[in-house]
């Protein structure tokens, strides 16, 4: 379903990804770990379509070119990132952000739009996923929503948006033991066989809670190792010192800054 | 008006001369276009309105009076049924029964008249609206004023009055419509307030007259004990588009609210002219104005606050944020502190940014595509002045403008 080979990013000649080889099948959870400065944000934006990356190598989803895709391409398509850094977007309503977002992907699918009666209800049942209150709905999109509100308005994005690929970066950094729960449970409700999943994690706490069919280990922006869930139980006792051989502290990544201006 | 005062007015005018790029209440204006309007006394138009014009009038019921190039359009005004409490006149009608009205919008204008502008509406501004509410009454229905411009020679530009007298414990909620169509022209509107004791006044002034044209809008607002004017400025049209507001806050405890949006586009300068006297205890002000400016479009925002000897307990607050699409618009803030009394809170903010490059990736990775991601931004930031209007006609016919302002 997901292809990727020999994936390369760079930012200003500097690169950051150094070709990574990945397949994705239909159904499957991948967890993609790694120190930090390993690229395993920039993987998520390059998958993404972010401005400003020196991309090469390829990146296919079901055959389609990503690569050549612009961002809402790539989400009518079926990818769905969910970001570490969730912007905050003061003004824009919450539910009418995520009704133009679904109707935008049905409408480059050739599929009916939903009206907002329809949707009311499309949105309820991602809100109950999320424990989220109503007036969640009614508030501006992530603005001055606790880091726990943004994870989960996050999920809740994907359970609107039924991605065929979900990438999710970081989506247990900043969250305590009950969100992490409700973020955890949220995505497990919402793996399917045609869905397929890359959670991105720094630790191997999340993956816990959501029991990946393979884990890989992100390098120096390279897959240095992939097996399946024991792999992480290992990094958890050793860390990453078996698989870095030098100093990644000053790796360049670029954050989504936290808040809109 | 007695003749005498006109013939005052005439040499007053004759001894003033057009502002210049050196006064700083005009520093951004376009002096040459300013320099090719023509002003007179009115003169009955023979055009036809035309039907989009009469569409782009918000669709409020109620009563009205509508102006045409300086005239009042006795076809598009409706006096009658009007509510208990409410007197809306036409000057003419205002001169016979209720002079000191009249009396005290011109002579004030006299008093306040320090530019060209000002002085030629006092001279020339010969028609208009007097809404008048007796005290204690509440006003449901808007009441609406409409300034249409159709000049029927280039530069003309017309000139009308507007005088709201809320007295004591009265509320209403009146809204100004500035528009036309044609050739450069266009409008210089003045409107007088003064608000009773208690006295409480929601003031909409929709501008958009064409881009070939000139508006020029004046706000003069007097303030008694514990009265609150809610004013809501959104300055869409015009090559000029000006409106200057000086609040005073007379009484005890009075409140004013200014808000404004002005979107610019093409070659558009819209200029946001604000001063609020705090001349009594305790009282607060509001001043909050953002600009969308995109082409080679200019935004002025001159604020002020006075606090004048004896206003202590005055809380006040401006801001002003701007959102440039293009490299080649401009914003201008520029706050006035005159703060002359003790105990006084005044904060002031000003912000010029682009549209926020991590957002728009954002909601075009939700599968919003990048055009209707901007618009949608854009909206989210003009949405926190058009929630401010409590109308919902009126916010819908704001979204619509804006709408059609991203194409």
């Amino acid at each position: 379903m997901l292809h990727v080979e020999n994936l390369t990013a760079s930012i200003g000649g500097t690169p950051i990804l150094n070709g990574v080889d990945l397949d994705v099948g239909s159904g499957e959870v991948h967890a993609l770990m790694g120190p930090n400065g390993s690229g395993k944000s920039t993987f998520a934006h390059a998958l993404a379509g972010r401005d400003g990356y020196e991309i090469d190598g390829t990146a296919t989803l079901d055959g389609a070119d990503l690569l050549a895709m612009e961002p809402e391409a790539r989400a009518a398509a079926g990818v769905f990132v969910g970001f570490q850094y969730p912007v905050e977007i003061p003004g824009v309503n919450n539910m009418y952000f995520l009704r133009t977002a679904l109707n935008s992907v049905r409408r480059a699918r050739g599929e009916t739009e939903i009206g907002a009666r329809d949707f009311l209800s499309v949105a309820q049942e991602a809100m109950d996923l999320v424990e989220m209150k109503p007036d969640f709905l009614h508030r501006a999109v992530n603005a001055g929503f606790s880091g726990g509100e943004k994870k989960r308005n996050e999920i809740l994005q994907m359970a609107v948006m039924e991605p065929r690929l979900a990438v999710l970066d970081e989506t247990d950094s900043g969250l305590d033991i009950d969100a992490l729960r409700i973020v955890a449970s949220g995505v497990n409700a919402l793996r399917g066989p045609e869905r397929s999943m890359i959670v991105i994690t720094h630790y191997q706490r999340l993956l816990d809670y959501i029991k990946p069919d393979f884990v890989h280990v992100l390098v120096d922006g390279r897959i240095v190792e992939s097996g399946d869930h024991t792999l992480a139980l290992h990094l958890e006792d050793h860390g990453y010192a078996d698989f870095v051989n030098h100093d990644l502290d000053d790796a360049p990544e670029r954050p989504l800054s936290g808040a809109a201006r | 008006m007695t003749a005498t005062s006109t013939a005052d007015h005439q040499e007053m005018i004759a001894g003033l001369t057009y502002p210049t790029k050196r006064d700083e209440a005009w520093r951004y204006a376009p002096h040459d276009v300013l320099g090719q309007l023509s002003f007179g006394p009115p003169i009955e138009s023979t055009c036809e309105l035309p039907p989009a014009l009469d569409a782009s009038i918000p669709a409020l019921e109620g009563p009205r009076i509508v102006l045409v190039n300086g005239v009042v359009d006795p076809e598009r005004t409706e006096l009658s049924a009007l509510p208990a409490g409410l007197r809306l006149s036409t000057f003419d009608d205002a001169r016979r029964d209720q002079p000191e009205l009249l009396a005290a919008h011109f002579d004030r204008d006299v008093a306040l008249s320090t530019d060209m502008f000002t002085a030629l509406n006092v001279a020339f501004g010969r028609n208009g609206a007097v809404v008048h509410v007796a005290g204690g009454h509440a006003i449901d229905v808007p009441v609406q004023i409409i300034d249409i411009a159709l000049p029927d020679e280039k530069g003309r530009a017309s000139c009308s009055g507007v005088v709201i007298h809320l007295e004591a414990g009265a509320s209403a909620t009146v809204v100004e419509t500035r528009i036309g169509d044609g050739d450069l022209g266009g409008s210089n509107t003045r409107t007088t307030i003064t608000l009773g004791a208690q006295a409480s006044l929601a003031h909409i002034v929709l501008q958009d007259v064409a881009s070939t044209q000139v508006h020029l809008g004046r706000v003069d607002a007097t303030q008694g004990a514990g009265s609150v004017l809610s004013a809501h400025l959104f300055n869409l049209g015009g090559r000029y588009g000006r409106v200057d507001y000086a609040v005073r806050l007379a009484g005890e405890g009075a409140r004013v609210e200014l808000t404004g949006l002005y979107l610019g586009m093409g070659d558009q300068v819209l200029d946001q002219q604000v001063t609020v006297v705090h001349a009594a205890p305790d009282c607060t002000s509001r001043q909050s104005f953002r600009g969308v400016l995109d082409d080679e479009s200019t935004g002025v925002f001159n604020g002020g606050i006075e606090v004048r000897p004896g206003a202590d307990g005055t809380d006040a607050e401006q801001s002003n944020d701007n959102l440039l699409l293009s490299d080649r618009a401009e914003a201008n803030t520029q706050p006035r502190l005159e703060i002359l009394a003790d105990q006084v809170s005044c904060k002031h903010g000003a912000t010029v940014g682009q549209l926020d490059s991590d957002a728009l990736y954002y909601l075009r990775t939700r599968g919003i595509p990048e055009a209707e991601a901007r618009r949608l931004l854009i909206g989210g930031f003009a949405d926190q002045v058009v929630d401010t209007v409590d109308n919902e006609i009126l916010r819908t016919w704001i979204t619509e403008r804006i709408r059609r302002h991203d194409g």
